[in-house]
């Protein structure tokens, strides 16, 4: 796989046991923008700030929440570059999957490919990690299920989890507000108000994300005039 | 490393294409007398045609495997993607094979693009793959669906041509079909006009044709909209079906009871004489 000197794989272990690489891509992670989900006890919501690099940019073009599945979706805090190959690779499995099997593919199962290809890029020759941390959403036969997976391949199922800038301070916000048997509406309305917590500027429906998915296991982008009722709900 | 490489490409087999490697083993067996399987084939009426508001498909439901029908009630109409669908006729596995692959591949191109497919690229993925195969990959499709650009038709032979049409019918009662069609097919049919006239179509096949039978399917596609009839029209019921049932006896009867004695013909022999040397 290229040139043979650089052959060799660039995550070699540290002296102290650390994969040096992978600490830095966390670093690439921690300085993308918030992205947070909860799961509630019909439905999973995920959310992320939209900040654009320009006024001039058209905000319509931009989708950081992408649907992998009729019933799963995602959204990354990171490098957006990575996060489009990690959709594409994901895309692709659970196609695979569903011709072989000819069954949608359960939520565990794709999050369990998709760390399979991001662990990959840990461990071969002229590649480095993914800069990207996923919030995988879905609903299936197991029920609701929102999954974190991190650039070195770990995944963790989280009852409500947030990544990126702010991530200490919206992960605090999510302890005090979360309850088990909120429902998906209400975990909407503290999922606005968790990015509202570290948001500079003035947050409308067209700069930030949010995609739901409820009891009819359908995966949806909320459109930014479903977002502003609910924003205006909220205040 | 690049020892290793010409190792791999060595035992790498070829990608794609049909391998013909059992070709010679199977002439071997014909000559020494062993007679080919026969697989199963769909003699089918395959049917479509286009009306005012989008495209109307049509097929039957018999699956013969030589002269046996293996399958009364099959589905020759497969799903292509949430606006295309496609008839299939020739050998089941073969249709089932391709139409299932090409609607995987437009999936994935609509998660590509984030739009809804169009019937010509089904059509070209198709007619790539079968042109591949050249004609081994024995399946006639009627094509047909509604787009962006209106509705479509097209028939694609097993060698991979392709033909774009208002009326449409493939499979061995495709004479038959198309028939009925020549003399009362004209522009601008309505839903119901339409449907008539597909199931008269495939009943033609039907009823004149050992390797159709059965019932008739009917697909409508329509903008934004579809409606698969399965079994819309049932013109052959079974019937003399004795209404009381069958009883059968719950146990084996019992029809006759003779007891034969045994005559002793063995010589029992009295002390231990016999055991000792």
């Amino acid at each position: 796989m290229g040139d043979s000197q650089y052959s060799f794989s660039l995550t070699t272990f540290s002296p102290s046991g650390k994969l040096v690489q992978i600490e830095h891509a966390l670093t690439a992670v921690g300085s993308g923008q918030t992205s947070l989900g909860i799961k509630a006890a019909n439905g999973v919501v995920i959310a992320t700030e939209k900040k654009l690099p320009s006024i001039l940019v058209d905000e319509s073009s931009v989708q950081k929440i992408q649907t992998l599945t009729p019933n799963i979706g995602v959204v990354y805090s990171g490098m957006g570059p990575d996060f489009r190959v990690l959709v594409r690779k994901s895309w692709k499995q659970a196609e695979q999957y569903h011709r072989l099997y000819k069954e949608p593919i359960p939520v565990t199962q794709l999050v369990r490919e998709i760390a399979a290809v991001m662990q990959e890029f840990t461990q071969s020759g002229g590649v480095r990690p993914f800069g990207v941390s996923l919030l995988v959403a879905g609903f299936d036969d197991n029920g609701p299920q929102l999954y974190q997976v991190d650039p070195s391949g770990s995944y963790f199922s989280w009852k409500a989890s947030a990544m990126g800038k702010n991530v200490s301070n919206a992960k605090t916000f999510l302890e005090k507000r979360y309850t088990d048997d909120m429902e998906l509406d209400d975990a909407v309305h503290t999922s606005i108000l968790t990015l509202k917590e570290g948001f500079e500027g003035q947050i409308s429906g067209k700069n930030i994300e949010i995609g739901i998915i409820g009891a009819d296991k359908q995966f949806r982008v909320l459109t930014p005039a479903e977002i502003e009722d609910y924003l205006a709900e909220v205040e | 490393m690049e020892f290793k490489m010409a190792q791999a490409a060595a035992e790498v087999p070829p990608k794609g294409g049909f391998s013909f490697d059992l070709c010679r083993r199977n002439e071997m067996l014909s000559n020494k007398g062993v007679p080919p399987p026969s697989f199963r084939k769909t003699g089918t009426t395959i049917v479509g045609l286009i009306f005012q508001d989008g495209v109307i498909l049509g097929a039957d439901t018999r699956a013969t495997e030589g002269p046996i029908v293996c399958d009364k009630n099959c589905e020759k109409i497969h799903y292509m993607a949430p606006n295309i669908y496609c008839c299939g006729a020739g050998t089941a596995a073969d249709t089932k094979a391709v139409t299932d692959m090409v609607s995987s591949q437009l999936q994935l191109h609509r998660y590509h693009t984030g739009r809804e497919s169009r019937v010509v690229t089904a059509l070209t993925l198709l007619k790539y793959h079968l042109f591949n195969y050249q004609g081994y990959f024995q399946a006639a499709l009627v094509l047909g669906g509604v787009d962006a650009n209106g509705p479509h038709l097209h028939t694609i032979y097993p060698h991979g041509s392709t033909d774009t049409l208002p009326l449409a019918t493939m499979g061995s009662g495709s004479l038959a079909a198309m028939a009925v069609f020549e003399s009362k097919y004209h522009e601008g049919l309505t839903k119901a006009e339409g449907i008539n006239l597909v199931c008269e179509a495939i009943c033609s096949g039907i009823f004149n044709d050992l390797g159709i039978g059965s019932n008739v399917d009917v697909c409508v596609i329509t903008k934004g909209h579809k409606e698969y009839l399965r079994n819309h029209q049932l013109p052959n019921p079974r019937t003399y079906v004795n209404s009381k049932g069958f009883s059968f006896p719950k146990k084996t009867e019992v029809l006759l009871t003779r007891v034969t004695p045994l005559e002793e013909k063995v010589e029992v022999i009295e002390g231990g004489d016999a055991m000792e040397e």
